[in-house]
């Protein structure tokens, strides 16, 4: 039964309680989750990484999930939080697809325009108090133009050279800046490889909620590469060594 | 299956914000944004610190010490001019008399945005009155249209504690009002932190036949001894005179100048280290 | 207890490792220190770049410092989301504004502008300090301070965010000549009011972590608005 209510004589309407009947709609926090993207500029655009574990609290519950999408010829999409709702990001990105395709006008969506339009849903969501829990990395080549872009469940957004979510903002972002900042224009394509794998070894040797079975992907004038899921050699000898803290 | 792939695509367009874009200022009168979520009015009184009291994520400039009186040539406001926000003193130069019509008077104290927002509604629609009945609006009315705009939004987080004062066919008016929806009509008024303060003063020395001189003199040192004690009022003091011409405004003075001017008045018991005997500054 | 969460019974309790509690909170500070000092016929205007949350740089060179207008420079702190979406809108309005009155927005009224746009989301504000910089009506140098709610003083001076105790004092000394004997007062020069500005920077940026890496100045005068981008310590 509804509560009663008595209606203000004005033009104030306070926003109707949730019934408490029904699904839950709200993401008040995240359930099934993936964990770090890393991604940075190199000298023929975008490389980014993600492994292949979607976690449900501690549980490696889904070992080959999908992390990296393209949007489009030229963006690359990564993500890492709620897989559901990213799953709904992807619907919507999809629709908003098949409607460019229709206008048959000639016209490509280009990486700064899924940018912008991802900002404003997270951020419209964030408003509703509705907030879509994943932190996404937006990467391309608009005209030979490199891009890179962060955007995160409160709609907080920025562009960067090397950009990494999660515990990667924390384990793989200093190593990204000391290899990659003020040389975006110039690393190779095989120095590129090897610093995005030495990333993911070193979260994957400190991140619990990570796997060693990846994707990497570029954006690149021939457009976008997704990688099928590769393992990364590992060496736990150094363990042996690690006394005290940590150990 | 139709009815739910509709709905599903009008869902879909609305995460662009291309609908219901509600963020957008509105254009005709006040209307708000409200959080979203079942209690927007608790997420406001948790978020923003209105009323200096808690230690909240948005700390609001507030106004402090602000004192009116009817006297027989009209009506004395007065005013300190410190804004702070939490413990840090966000202006020292701010205007506490809101010139609404060159009639009315309103003060400051409170959420400094909320008191300068509503009476600047309040200085339209007194224009609007003048236009739709060719005649001043009185005081009485006046402060009356303030206490129920405000009273829409009792129990929203409003922070006001105004006087309004002016002249009408009556004579001198002086209401108090605030965002509670309290109003009331009375001869004087004190209204902010520093206002135990000055009511001290205003108090002891108040009469109702004073000349001007005195009036303001009453005035100046009573805004002087509330910064002088009460840490959140202080900068310099606004007096304003309403009288049957309207109000005028008088030069603004330095309470730190006045600390001089007052000093030979203050004995203090231990004068031996006093700084009292300091010359003053040019 | 601000509660977003719908009234309702519990949902299946899942073994999940949450990290916040009940309500999540819409707002982050992304740090950073905007100012502005007036002239007698120009404003200047200086942001710095770095946007951070928590202890995290998460860029070294995100401008919090936007040209309105050929005119017109709103300098911002707080929620750099807000802020951006804040300054959207108060675009919107002037194109709109130049649409039908087929002319530019004064600084004076873009400011009286800015105060409602602020004050209409009284009840769920932008955690956002904006500082409006223009020329007014005489050609004199403008700046307008607000809070996240629309309070709105006109001032020769201001610094807002994570500096401003730090650079607002500075300020006082250097600009005002606050309560200093023999001070002359009155406005500053360009080239002095430049100076200063950078060297609250400077200072700034050697004692809040949250301020460094990229410095944004505008001189704004008769002629429009003048660009400089200036480099600050990058730890």
């Amino acid at each position: 039964m509804d509560p009663i209510e008595f209606r203000l004589p004005h033009t104030i309407q306070r926003p109707k309680a949730t019934p408490n009947h029904g699904p839950r709609t709200h993401t008040t926090r995240p359930i099934v989750t993936g964990t770090s993207v890393i991604a940075f500029k190199y000298k023929d655009g975008i490389m980014m990484a993600a492994d292949c574990l979607a976690s449900y609290g501690s549980l490696a519950r889904f070992r080959n999930e999908k992390r990296l999408m393209s949007v489009g010829e030229t963006t690359l999409l990564g993500v890492s939080g709620d897989m559901s709702d990213f799953q709904h990001m992807q619907h919507t990105l999809e629709s908003l697809l098949t409607q460019e395709y229709d206008m048959d006008d000639g016209q490509k969506l280009g990486t700064k325009s899924v940018y912008k339009c991802i900002s404003n849903i997270m951020y419209n969501r964030r408003t509703k108090g509705d907030p879509l829990w994943n932190a996404y990395v937006i990467g391309g080549l608009d005209n030979g133009q490199k891009m890179l872009g962060f955007v995160d469940l409160y709609g907080t957004t920025y562009q960067s050279a090397t950009i990494a979510t999660g515990f990667g903002g924390h384990l793989a972002q200093p190593i990204l800046r000391r290899r990659v900042e003020g040389r975006e224009d110039e690393l190779s394509e095989e120095e590129a490889v090897q610093i995005l794998d030495e990333c993911m070894r070193v979260l994957f040797y400190r991140d619990a909620r990570s796997l060693n079975k990846l994707r990497r992907a570029k954006v690149t004038a021939q457009g976008v590469e997704i990688s099928e899921p590769y393992m990364l050699e590992t060496n736990w000898s150094f363990a042996e060594s690690i006394t005290g803290y940590g150990s | 299956m139709n009815r739910l792939a509709e709905q599903l695509a009008a869902n879909d367009m609305s995460e662009f914000g291309l609908h219901n874009n509600n963020d957008s200022a509105a254009i005709a009168g006040p209307s708000f944004q409200l959080a979203a979520g079942s209690n927007p009015a608790a997420f406001a009184h948790h978020f923003i610190d209105a009323k200096s009291e808690k230690d909240s994520l948005i700390k609001i400039a507030h106004g402090t010490t602000t004192l009116a009186f009817k006297f027989k040539d009209g009506v004395i406001v007065a005013t300190d001019s410190r804004a702070t926000a939490g413990n840090v003193i966000a202006s020292q130069t701010v205007k506490k008399v809101i010139e609404i019509n060159p009639y009315l008077l309103g003060t400051m104290a409170g959420g400094a945005a909320d008191c300068s927002f509503w009476e600047r509604v309040l200085g339209m629609e007194c224009r609007l009155y003048e236009l739709r009945n060719k005649k001043r609006i009185s005081v009485a009315a006046a402060s009356k249209m303030l206490a129920n705009l405000v009273y829409r939004y009792k129990g929203m987080g409003l922070s006001m504690g105004t006087m309004v004062a002016g002249w009408d066919e009556k004579g001198p008016g002086l209401y108090y009002v605030d965002s509670e929806g309290q109003r009331i009509a009375n001869d004087l008024f004190s209204v902010g932190s520093g206002s135990t303060y000055a009511y001290g003063i205003l108090d002891s020395h108040y009469r109702y036949d004073m000349e001007v001189e005195e009036a303001l003199d009453v005035a100046r040192r009573a805004i002087y001894h509330a910064t002088h004690r009460d840490a959140y009022s202080g900068g310099i003091v606004r007096m304003y005179w309403v009288r049957e011409t309207g109000w005028e405004a008088f030069p603004l003075e330095d309470v730190g100048q006045l600390y001089y001017r007052y000093h030979p008045e203050i004995q203090l018991t231990n004068s031996a280290e006093s700084p009292l005997t300091v010359a003053p500054l040019a | 207890m601000m509660d977003f969460a719908p009234m309702h019974s519990a949902p299946a309790e899942v073994p999940v490792e949450h990290h916040s509690h009940g309500g999540w909170d819409p707002y982050v500070d992304n740090g950073g220190t905007s100012l502005a000092i007036a002239g007698k016929d120009f404003v200047i205007v200086a942001s710095d770049a770095r946007q951070s949350d928590g202890y995290s740089i998460n860029s070294r060179y995100d401008p919090k410092a936007f040209t309105l207008s050929n005119q017109t420079v709103l300098a911002t702190t707080g929620y750099a989301a807000d802020a951006k979406r804040l300054v959207e809108v108060l675009e919107q309005n002037a194109q709109t504004y130049f649409h039908k009155h087929e002319k530019q927005m004064s600084a004076p009224a873009m400011a009286q502008m800015l105060s409602n746009t602020l004050y209409y989301k009284r009840f769920f504000p932008y955690y956002v300090f904006p500082i409006l910089c223009g020329l007014d009506k005489e050609g004199k140098g403008a700046v307008f301070a607000y809070d996240p709610v629309g309070n709105m003083e006109r001032v020769v001076y201001q610094a807002y965010g994570s500096a401003s105790a730090l650079v607002q004092p500075f300020l006082d000394n250097q600009v005002a000549g606050a309560n200093q004997r023999g001070h002359e007062g009155g406005l500053l020069d360009r080239e002095t009011a430049r100076k200063i500005a950078i060297d609250a920077f400077t200072g700034a940026t050697e004692r809040d972590i949250y301020t460094g890496d990229w410095l944004d100045i505008f001189v704004i005068d008769q002629t429009g608005i003048h660009r400089e981008k200036r480099e600050l310590k990058h730890d």
